[in-house]
């Protein structure tokens, strides 16, 4: 946020937005500054505003709304809806599926973040260099990234249904597929499907990682003598870290909170085993017209997303030091 | 507290109103010579759809001097949302069709308006429609939102070569003897029925027909009768068809509707049961055009030979829409005109060419009953029922459709685990009491 503050661009130390981190010993001194200008900080009231009316306001709202009892019956008069206090957030926990919820969409995303992981780095390594047709196999590695989760979803369905091409395909094997889109397999294909849209981000990330790393670098391990799989794990695969991280974290927060996949793909009702979050949060607000309970599974969700939000807030604000140390 | 309320009010009216000014439809307010209608998007249809809406409009501007716009909503999600947005806001269409199962639900936000007998008379009086149509419009009957406009009634197609070349001369009436036809015409590659077990929106109506036959109308003086073992018995049944009797293609478990439309299309099943009329489009273009016919669904629950006492020979839930006028229109006395312009006998025999939805009119509809072809979808609009009509409804459907959902897994396996039916039936039961119990 500091780097768009233009009263502080000509501050010493501050002119390159890299090195935004290395000027933070002095904060105090930079914000007299900032005030100091008057009219600068009226520069901001317009991302203010906009913060204010797209976080802030829907935000306090379903705040609201979780502490009422809303419902079809009370939604016309809301702000006059019974005060319920904690109620919904009691009957969400303890008489709803939300922790079951919230252990599918959980568990799902992070094997499904660990699938694309490798998948996403591989990608990355065999188009890192120059080659025929590099540019081609880049762009159909996109493919999945750049689909609609509707469109994925659809796809996935045709596929996986009883009688669809991955049933006809195992049977081939001599496997029985069975149900992939409902019973104990599903959960396996919300996984595998979401691996799938997922490690594209992966593989772009890793991509920029790798194409960021210093030619000399691979001049002095050759020199050096290492052969590619000692570069890959003594030099490669370290310096990828950071940006890797990076991508795990969002396509966690990302397949955490993916709502049109799951619900294209195994519709609602929602089979037990993939009843995922924010299903279960739509299908409470938009078939049950239980506003107030929905609110609550929102606010408790925004609450657990947190916890890798705020790992990603810092992983950001850590790498640059580190990326430029 | 006050000004809490009063700021988030504010807070509120900034986040209602970009979505309220974003449609830019031209509020009804703007010069009061405008009608907003609400109505669903016809995806069979849709250039005959544009057109019917500029005939409308032309006519009404005719008629009484006023435009009317159309907005469209894909699906009931798109519907429920513009349905809040415009209760909160107090701005929006004037006038909604609603599907009549959701009428109800539309019924307990006390957001449309409650017809007086003034209004009735001013939309051409009760006695325009056909009694039938009337069953869903309100609790009873001098308290009564929505207004009949179309009617969509079960009915179930079945392959005419097939009952033919097994020596069956007419689909059967009762359920148990519909399985008896359909495991004799099972076999070669073919099945008896064609079921989407896979819907979301289907299986209840199967459950709900076969409990009201046998007595059960499934909620009634606000209680649940989920478990009851008639219910039990409608489970079983349609779980069975699949499972145990073998008439249903194993894949089935993941049909939506138009997969088992296909299916029967196709010529690979021999009935369809419960499917509207519209499914007339796709099989008239399909292999089996010209070779099927529709009947009526069994109206003699599962185990029974004839209708058991306190059982209702319901051949169809009485589907369609109904148009509802918000509470909140400044144009209810033109949205009034418009109404009564669109349930005439001229207006509904036009929308009725056009889209093949049956007549809500019924001058119209008795006209209608001399045409052989529509012979059963008549029929089954004279003996349709509405389901309970209670603000909880919505969660009793989705409650039934998810016992169905859940007992796919074992379903695929071969079975009907009556434990586990027994269990989700008893989880279902009490969702939908607490539902009930919420209404106020």
């Amino acid at each position: 946020m500091t780097v768009t503050d233009p009263a502080t661009a000509d501050a010493p130390g501050t002119g390159d937005a890299r090195r935004a981190g290395v000027a933070r010993p002095s904060p105090p001194r930079r914000r007299r500054g900032a005030t100091a200008g008057g009219a600068a900080v009226w520069l901001l009231a317009p991302g203010g505003l906009l913060t204010l009316t797209v976080i802030v306001v829907p935000f306090v709202v379903a705040l609201v709304m979780s502490l009422l009892d809303l419902d079809q019956y009370t939604f016309r008069q809301w702000l006059s809806a019974p005060f319920v206090g904690v109620d919904n957030y009691v009957e969400a926990v303890g008489r709803t599926s939300l922790p079951h919820a919230i252990w599918v969409s959980g568990s799902a995303a992070v094997i499904a973040t660990l699938l694309a992981l490798p998948l996403g780095v591989a990608a990355a390594l065999t188009t890192h260099l120059p080659f025929r047709g590099r540019s081609l196999i880049r762009s159909l590695y996109l493919i999945p990234y750049v689909l609609p989760a509707f469109v994925v979803g659809t796809i996935w369905r045709i596929i996986l249904q009883p009688d669809g091409v991955a049933n006809q395909g195992l049977a081939t094997v001599g496997i029985t597929g069975g149900l992939w889109l409902n019973g104990p397999k599903s959960y396996l294909a919300l996984i595998v499907v979401q691996a799938w849209s997922g490690w594209p981000l992966v593989y772009l990330l890793a991509l920029a990682g790798l194409q960021g790393i210093d030619d000399s670098l691979h001049e002095a391990a050759a020199l050096d003598g290492a052969q590619w799989r000692a570069k890959l794990r003594h030099l490669i695969l370290p310096l990828l870290r950071p940006p890797v991280a990076l991508a795990a974290i969002i396509s966690l927060l990302h397949m955490v909170n993916s709502f049109t996949l799951p619900f294209v793909l195994f519709g609602v009702p929602s089979p037990h085993d993939v009843e995922v979050l924010p299903v279960l949060t739509y299908v409470e607000s938009f078939q049950n017209l239980r506003f107030g309970l929905s609110a609550a599974m929102a606010v408790i969700s925004l609450v657990l997303i947190l916890v890798p939000l705020l790992v990603y807030l810092r992983t950001v604000r850590l790498d640059e030091p580190e990326a430029a140390a | 507290m006050n000004a809490t309320r009063a700021l988030l009010a504010a807070a509120l009216a900034v986040t209602v109103a970009i979505p309220v000014t974003a449609c830019g439809s031209g509020s009804s307010a703007e010069d009061g010579r405008t009608l907003n209608v609400l109505i669903g998007a016809n995806s069979i249809y849709p250039t005959e759809q544009k057109q019917w809406f500029a005939d409308v409009s032309a006519k009404f501007q005719q008629q009484a001097g006023a435009k009317v716009t159309f907005e469209t909503f894909a699906s009931p999600t798109d519907e429920l949302t513009k349905i809040q947005t415009s209760m909160l806001s107090g701005q929006g269409p004037d006038i909604y069709a609603l599907g009549t199962t959701f009428t109800p639900t539309a019924y307990s936000t006390g957001a449309f308006v409650d017809l007086t007998a003034d209004q009735w008379t001013k939309i051409g009086g009760r006695d325009r429609f056909l009694p039938a149509t009337l069953g869903i419009s309100g609790p009873d009957a001098t308290h009564e939102v929505g207004i009949p406009f179309t009617s969509r009634p079960f009915v179930m197609a079945y392959n005419k070569e097939l009952l033919a070349a097994a020596g069956i001369d007419k689909p059967a009436s009762t359920w148990d003897g519909l399985r008896q036809q359909a495991r004799q015409l099972t076999g070669a590659g073919r099945y008896g029925l064609a079921v989407a077990y896979g819907d979301g929106f289907d299986p209840w109506k199967f459950i709900w027909a076969m409990s009201i036959q046998a007595g059960n109308p499934l909620v009634s003086d606000g209680k649940a009768r989920l478990t009851d073992p008639v219910t039990v018995r409608a489970y079983q049944t349609y779980l069975g068809w699949l499972a145990t009797d073998k008439v249903v293609d194993p894949a089935a478990t993941g049909w939506k509707n138009a997969q088992a439309i296909a299916a029967f299309g196709a010529g690979k099943a021999a009935f369809l049961p419960m499917v509207s009329a519209t499914s007339k489009v796709t099989l008239d273009k399909s292999a089996v055009a010209g070779k099927y016919g529709y009947a009526v669904m069994p109206t003699v629950p599962p185990g029974a030979t004839t209708l058991p006492p306190g059982g209702v020979g319901a051949t169809s839930i009485l589907s369609g829409d109904n148009l509802v006028i918000a509470k909140y229109s400044k144009n209810q006395d033109l949205a009034l005109r418009l109404v009564n312009m669109l349930t005439t006998a001229e207006s509904q025999e036009a929308y009725y060419r056009t889209f093949g939805e049956l007549p809500t009119n019924a001058e119209l509809a008795n006209r209608l009953v001399a045409d052989p072809a529509l012979a059963a979808i008549v029929d089954s609009a004279s003996k349709s029922h509405g389901t309970p009509f209670h603000g909880g409804w919505s969660k009793a459907q989705l409650a039934l459709v998810n016992v169905v959902v859940q007992s796919v897994p074992k379903l695929a396996a071969g079975k009907v685990d009556d434990a586990s039916l027994n269990a989700l039936l008893t989880q279902a039961q009490s969702e939908v009491q607490a539902a009930l119990d919420k209404a106020k």
